[in-house]
């Protein structure tokens, strides 16, 4: 009998056990969240929202130069790599910058804040739940111009993954679609952002105004220049801009949170980037300023020495982020931010948008505040036909003067219609599909459903 | 001896005084028998062991015929009555051969009992229980404490090596302490987890390497370095599914039990073993002095498309940073001292048993101040509460102090690297006396020995608690709970005297906890009826439990070199290198429930079944459970009348089993995908989901197929065993590469299936028997593998690349090597008669570069002329041991071997190639130097545009097949007689020779080698030599 007892008592445990078995496997992640588990309180959309911000450093960290300059006609370079390749117009699908890797991370994270902070909120409208998306939806549609702007059609992903059951051999999307997305998902920013947040936050995260910047830029793109100047109009007017002098012209870079900054990926000094390895370390940098470039200035530009070391035969170096007279051999990694958007950028897209609008009366006093900003004289429409052969063409030069280095040139460059005028001379450009990049062969062997660009099958 | 043979023998042995004087007495006495028969006496004598003169106590000394007898007491001394001449006295004792003696008129009669080597008879530790060998239906092979002890060896892994069959054993570092790949009948997991399972006392026990300093390091400590080898009574390896069913998910890699040794009933046994010895490097490698050295740097640079100066300092003989000529080795290697002290007592009562051991290890590793230092302790105990309840425990305690000298990792934190391609020239200390730390972009390799620190500190404690209670006769229910637990130190430090930057130092420190418990509930069923229906059966639960947690930091900038404690860093993160997160904690549970019924008909029909049903956290609710179950069956057919007139043939049998097991070897949290935490941006805390979840994971399962057969034949003089088994694995667990436009670049599948199949024998035969014994156990196996089936969408090319060196594609074994070809060198520029080039418009190959196979024949040279230059699966692999003794020497002598591998050796590359201003081996003498060279070794090249260095070639593709000499014991028992005026039971002494010869063609330091851990088989990446080392010791038993 005692026997039978104790064997109904084991069965019973073993009963139990098995009642309970997913109470004692269900493990949740200790020190991370799962995948699933981590939108759960209004600091998670918080914190989900920064996790973006920490992929867009990686995207950031050197090729917005690669992009925005590598290809252009302002850089020389005696490196190897994908500095030659881009100089030399030698792409191929193995070089770095035809990576669109850290894009999508961004766009991955973004899409996970964009499915689950509503869910947080619960479907009520707070101001915290509006500005958390908005940031959300206006990186995703930067990471999205980009790649637009880079690869030309580019896979457009909206949802995050979650499972293996979703599509995960994307097709291209045509850009202009792609471009429709970013122009909404950035006009949602534009209204749902905070016009302010305090403090630095105002220009290392997405406010009202970087929104509207980077809509202006999307805007230049499409040739849409009615609405780049309401775009560009609401940036003026917002509060938070106004130009600096040029004696604190450099610290726009050097020191950053400028008032003259409208959005820059902050960096510090555990959250680096490659300023360094592609401006200032003196021989081996992989840029410094073209030839061409240095011949382009106009007499007494306040700007040039504060660019590049004019009194060296061959600079090597760029100052124009470090300070003048910057001189540091060092290879560590840098902690600048890294300035996307500014005002001066702005001023000089809306007074191309009045030029090619027919209303030169309204682009030139914005041509002349930057122009008179670095010590040149003012230009009438007279003077800027005769120096550049049209207004929009001056102000293309401005931008190349006061942009230099920072990563516009090559896209002014694509949009303007004028890269295989002035780059075939220099590397013998001269197909428009040679213009984008290739897209990375590892890209291609992922995702079978991908075909690579035109000019590089 | 066989019995034709004896008077051969007699003729012999006639030579010999004293074996004449014994045969004759021998004879003698067999002619004297029939003369005095019909007396009855008393007779008394003593039954001893053959080996040691030891008294054997409780023998059975049986008159035959007859129901009368007796058994021998505490000192082996018996006494019969009534014993007539001429009866047959049968002297028997388990685990010894029984001998008959028939009575004359002697009323003493001394017999040595032979230990019985009849391995089928022998009981052998299986899943939840132990078997007969003889009624084993799976497949099982075992080492005993014996065959342990002549090995003299630090660690339960290394012991197997070359001494069970199918089972492969390679080193990943020669380092004390060092990591051991074992594989039970080949890989079968893509992923990493092809490891056996670890089961000591029942325990499933942590197996894989905690330590985490050094990540680049591609080896770690071997975990099962824990457990003393002298504290271990078997080894037993489960290989078929039928036997390692019953742990179901865990088991498709096999399982290894380790069993520790427990008390007996009877009197105290104190053993006592000290050993001391000495260990050197087993080949030191060809590099060239300072003169040859500048000589092949001068001539790379002038090789050069525009041919350049070298670095000036690196030619200037006057420079005192680099007018050396050493040779590294000479520098680092060095005669290394060990010291072993084993304590053991065992004993017990009628209702307590009790084993105590603890030992104490000082080993220097080959490398100077590599050093590891163990201290174990364990307690065995068992007592009988009443009849019926019967309760343990085994508790057993280690502290491990290992020195590791940054002899690992990649680059010039690596001593191991540095030691072969470091210049010569470079002085070992500057004019002033300081030491020369760095120079030419290279740290100091004596440097990092002597004053870097990478100091591992481990303490584990290992414990398990039984109660096992008699409900009736033949069922008994027991339950177990055991834990794990390591805390684990490491320290790291990289001085500034070791830098180029002013002040630079840097510093680590990492502290690990982790925790195995378990608890284990079964009912077990052995009960014979009728006329031999045997039944037996076990029915159980079980919960087990993993805690992981690491916490730690990385420091830089210390005030001074002498401070190396976290507190004096100046900047301090709770990132590593690589910015991923030191801080960590991860927990995984299983739940189990297991089954066994086993029935055989005397012994001559056997059956069993086992199920195992897992539940395991690393699943997705849906697809938790995997089922996993096995059947075997076994036919003695010696005991058929057909085969009863074969009077050699004492016993055969035929095995086959079918079953399944399983693999869940992926991240505790893989399926639910990951949100990371410390995502920052700037001080903002972020998070962002880094793995993609995929709750469809589910199992890799192995099914199992095998064939089995053993014979014994002659009394056992000659025991054979053969198995066949044919393993596929499918569902393979595999991070698969996805788009990166998901925002992921891998996610977690089940894809595609491997096949293995092998074949091994096991061979067991007694030579020579009598006082001058020979005996030889000889096992050899051969596995294939096989990638069956990738998905489509996971390959690339047609297939994986695993690694630098391997790809994955079907059809193809996961040893496989990929890259070019590697024909000769051009002697003159026009032998490249077709104009061969270096990629679509690259450069053409001229003379001295080297001949690379054009496999598609377009006459150039890239990706698509990569082929298959090596495999690294051997043909068949084994050893074979010697066990000779006579009278009180005893000796043995193990080979192993291994045939038709190829080894990549990667530290041939190194030291082959000019780059970084590499040390170079003697071969770059002869090199081409100018147009006409014939030679196999190319011009050396400065930044070779041809990528002549930097591809994976056939040309370090190397035949690793060997035979070595491994070990031979040589051990000298004291006769007992001799041994008992001063009161001991056992004084025995013992030579032992490891790593003693290896015959080889492979050019590097040993081909016993494997640099990575996981799929990347037959790489020698530079590890730390394997040694050489001569061990002498007494053991002493009161």
């Amino acid at each position: 009998m005692k026997t039978i007892i104790k064997k109904i008592g084991a069965l019973t445990v073993v009963a139990v056990m098995a009642s309970c078995a997913d109470t004692l496997l269900d493990k949740e992640p200790i020190s991370n969240f799962s995948a699933q588990g981590f939108y759960k309180n209004t600091s998670d959309a918080q914190a989900g929202v920064y996790g973006i911000y920490n992929a867009f450093q990686s995207a950031f960290r050197l090729n917005f130069a690669l992009w925005g300059e590598g290809r252009a006609d302002a850089v020389g370079s005696n490196a190897v790599g994908d500095p030659a390749a881009l100089r030399q117009n030698t792409l191929t699908p193995i070089i770095n910058s035809a990576r669109w890797d850290n894009l999508y991370t961004v766009i991955s994270r973004a899409n996970y804040a964009i499915k689950y902070i509503p869910q947080v909120f619960g479907g009520a409208d707070s101001p915290l739940r509006n500005q958390l998306l908005g940031q959300a939806y206006a990186l995703r549609a930067i990471a999205y111009f980009y790649a637009v702007r880079v690869w030309g059609d580019v896979p457009l992903i909206l949802e995050p993954y979650e499972s293996i059951d979703q599509e995960l051999f994307v097709r291209k999307t045509d850009r202009e679609a792609v471009l429709d997305q970013i122009e909404e998902d950035l006009t949602f920013a534009s209204v749902n952002c905070a016009a302010s947040y305090g403090g630095e936050r105002d220009r290392v995260l997405i406010t009202r105004g970087g929104a509207d910047a980077f809509l202006t830029h999307v805007y230049m793109w499409r040739k849409d220049y009615a609405n780049a100047i309401a775009a560009a109009e609401r940036v003026m007017d917002n509060p938070l801009y106004s130009l600096v002098t040029m004696g604190d012209w450099t610290n726009v870079f050097a020191i950053g949170l400028s008032s003259e900054s409208i959005f820059e990926v902050g960096y510090n000094e555990v959250q680096t980037n490659s300023l360094r390895i592609l401006y200032a370390l003196g021989s081996d940098s992989y840029y410094f300023p073209s030839e061409r470039f240095m011949n382009s200035f106009e007499e007494g530009d306040l700007r040039r020495p504060r660019i590049y070391d004019i009194t060296a035969v061959q600079p090597r170096m760029v100052w124009k982020f470090f300070g003048e007279g910057f001189n540091d051999e060092s290879p560590d990694p840098s902690a600048n931010n890294i300035v996307l958007v500014r005002l001066a950028d702005i001023m000089l897209l809306k007074a191309e948008a009045h030029a090619r609008s027919g209303q030169p009366e309204e682009a030139l006093p914005l041509l002349n505040e930057i122009r008179e900003r670095a010590g040149l004289a003012s230009l009438d429409q007279a003077t800027a036909e005769s120096l550049y052969g049209d207004i929009e063409s001056a102000i293309l030069h401005e931008r190349s003067i006061e942009l230099s280095f920072e990563g516009h040139r090559w896209f002014d460059l694509v949009r303007t219609g004028r890269a295989i005028e002035i780059m075939q001379p220099i590397n013998g450009l001269r197909d428009e599909a040679n213009i984008l990049w290739p897209i990375h062969e590892e890209a291609i062997n992922r995702n079978p459903n991908l075909e690579q660009n035109e000019f590089y099958r | 001896m066989i019995k034709g043979n004896n008077n051969r023998l007699l003729l012999f042995f006639t030579g010999n005084k004293k074996f004449a004087a014994l045969i004759i007495v021998f004879m003698v006495g067999l002619l004297t028998v029939d003369d005095v028969a019909g007396q009855e006496n008393t007779v008394r004598g003593r039954v001893t062991d053959l080996a040691d003169g030891r008294a054997i106590e409780g023998a059975n000394v049986a008159i035959k015929g007859t129901a009368g007898g007796g058994s021998t007491d505490a000192t082996g001394y018996y006494m019969l009555q009534g014993v007539s001449a001429g009866d047959v006295l049968v002297f028997s004792s388990v685990g010894y051969d029984t001998k008959e003696v028939t009575v004359g008129s002697q009323t003493t009669i001394d017999v040595a009992l032979a230990e019985s080597i009849n391995l089928l008879e022998e009981t052998v530790v299986v899943g939840y229980g132990r078997q007969k060998k003889r009624n084993l239906t799976g497949s099982v092979v075992s080492v005993g404490s014996e065959e342990i002890a002549k090995t003299a060896l630090q660690d339960p892994i290394s012991v197997l090596q070359g001494r069970a069959a199918g089972v492969q054993v390679t080193s990943n570092s020669g380092a004390p302490g060092g990591e051991m790949t074992i594989r039970v009948r080949g890989n079968s997991s893509l992923n990493s987890g092809n490891n056996p399972l670890f089961v000591v006392d029942g325990i499933p026990i942590e197996s894989g390497s905690l330590s985490s300093l050094n990540g680049t390091e591609n080896f770690g400590l071997n975990p099962l370095a824990d457990i003393n080898p002298g504290d271990i009574e078997s080894i037993e390896i489960l290989k078929d599914a039928a036997s390692t069913a019953i742990y179901g998910s865990r088991a498709a890699n096999g399982v290894v039990m380790i069993t520790t040794k427990r008390g007996a009933e009877g009197k105290a046994q104190v053993n006592l073993t000290v050993n001391s010895g000495i260990s050197e490097l087993t080949r030191k490698l060809s590099v060239l002095n300072a003169s040859q050295y500048r000589d092949a740097v001068m001539e790379s640079y002038m090789n050069m498309d525009n041919p350049e100066q070298p670095y000036w300092t690196v030619v200037d003989s006057l420079n005192p940073m680099n007018n050396g000529d050493v040779d590294w080795q000479d520098e680092l290697m060095r005669a290394a001292g060990q010291y072993q002290v084993n304590l053991a007592i065992r004993g017990g009562t009628k209702n307590t048993q009790y084993a105590w051991s603890s030992s104490y290890l000082d080993q220097d590793g080959i490398i100077i101040n590599s050093n590891y230092k163990r201290i174990t302790s364990r307690l065995n105990v068992d007592f009988n509460v009443t009849d019926k309840l019967k309760i343990g425990q085994s508790i057993s305690y280690t502290n491990g102090l290992n020195n590791r000298i940054n002899a690992g990792g990649t680059g010039n934190l690596s001593v191991i690297r540095e030691l072969l391609v470091r210049p010569p020239i470079m002085s070992m200390y500057l004019p002033d006396g300081s030491l020369n730390g760095y120079s030419l972009g290279r740290r100091n390799p004596v440097g990092i020995a002597l004053h870097a620190t990478h100091l591992n500190k481990s303490n584990r404690i290992v414990g398990s608690q039984y109660l096992e209670y008699q409900i009736i006769e033949g069922l008994k229910f027991r339950s177990n709970l055991n834990f794990d637990f390591t805390a684990m130190k490491e320290d790291e430090f990289m001085p500034s005297i070791l830098d180029y930057r002013e002040g630079y130092n840097t510093g680590a420190v990492r502290s690990i906890n982790n925790l195995t418990w378990g608890n284990e509930n079964f009912f077990q069923y052995d009960r014979t009826f009728g006329d031999g229906h045997h039944v037996g059966g076990v029915a159980g639960f079980s919960f087990q439990n993993w805690r992981y947690e690491r916490t730690g930091l990385n420091g830089s900038f210390f005030p001074s070199d002498d401070i190396r404690t976290l507190n004096a860093a100046s900047v301090i993160s709770n990132k590593d290198a690589n910015g991923m997160d030191i801080n960590v904690a991860s927990e995984h549970a299983m739940l189990s429930y297991f089954g066994r019924v086993m029935y055989d008909y005397q012994g001559k029909y056997l059956a069993e079944i086992n199920l195992r049903a897992d539940g395991s956290s690393r699943f997705g609710r849906d697809k938790r459970f995997g089922y996993f179950p096995s059947a075997s069956v076994g036919w003695r057919f010696s005991e058929e009348g057909l085969f009863n007139d074969l009077s050699f043939l004492n016993d055969a049998k035929l095995r086959f089993s079918i079953g399944s097991t399983g693999n869940e070897a992926i991240g505790d949290y893989t399926s639910q995908g990951e949100f990371l935490v410390g995502t920052n941006y700037l001080d903002y805390s972020g998070a962002a989901p880094t793995v993609m979840p995929n709750a469809a994971l589910t199992w890799e399962t192995t099914t199992q197929y095998n064939a089995g057969l053993d014979i014994a034949l002659w009394a056992n003089r000659l025991i054979l065993n053969v198995d066949a088994y044919l393993k596929d694995t499918r569902d393979l667990l595999y991070s698969v590469p996805i788009p990166r436009e998901t925002g992921f670049a891998s996610i977690t599948q089940n894809i595609g299936s491997i096949r293995n199949r092998g074949i091994e024998f096991l061979v067991t035969s007694r030579n020579l028997v009598g006082e001058f014994q020979w005996s030889t156990n000889f096992n050899i196996s051969a596995n294939r593998n096989k990638v069956i089936s990738l998905p489509e969408n996971v390959l690339t090319n047609g297939f994986i690349q695993n690694g630098a060196y391997h790809i994955l594609k079907e059809g193809l074994p996961i040893g496989i090597f990929y890259g070019w070809r590697f024909d000769g060198v051009y002697a003159r520029d026009e032998d490249n008669v077709n104009g061969v080039t270096h990629g679509a418009q690259g450069p053409v190959f001229a003379g001295g570069d080297p001949i690379w196979h054009d496999l598609n024949g377009d006459h150039i040279i890239d990706q698509n002329d990569r082929q298959i230059i090596g495999n690294a699966e051997p043909n068949f692999f084994g050893g074979i041991s010697n066990d000779f003794s006579y009278k009180n020497f005893s000796l043995n002598i193990f080979f192993q071997f291994s045939q038709g591998n190829d080894i990549y050796s990667e530290i041939n590359h190194q030291r082959n190639a000019i780059v970084r201003y590499n040390n170079l081996s003697t071969d770059a003498l002869r090199r081409w130097r100018q147009q006409g060279d014939i030679t196999d070794f190319p011009k050396l090249i400065r930044d070779d545009p041809k990528q002549s260095d930097s591809r994976v070639q056939s040309r370090w593709v190397e035949d690793g097949s060997y035979i070595k000499l491994k070990n031979v014991n040589l051990r000298y028992r004291f006769a007992p007689s001799l041994i008992d005026r001063i009161g001991l039971r056992q004084l025995e002494a013992f030579v032992t020779a490891t790593n003693l010869i290896t015959w080889t063609k492979y050019t590097g330091f040993d081909p016993d080698v494997n640099s990575y851990a996981g799929l990347r088989v037959g790489v020698d990446e530079g590890s730390y030599p394997q040694n050489r080392s001569f061990i002498f010791g007494i053991n002493i038993g009161l």
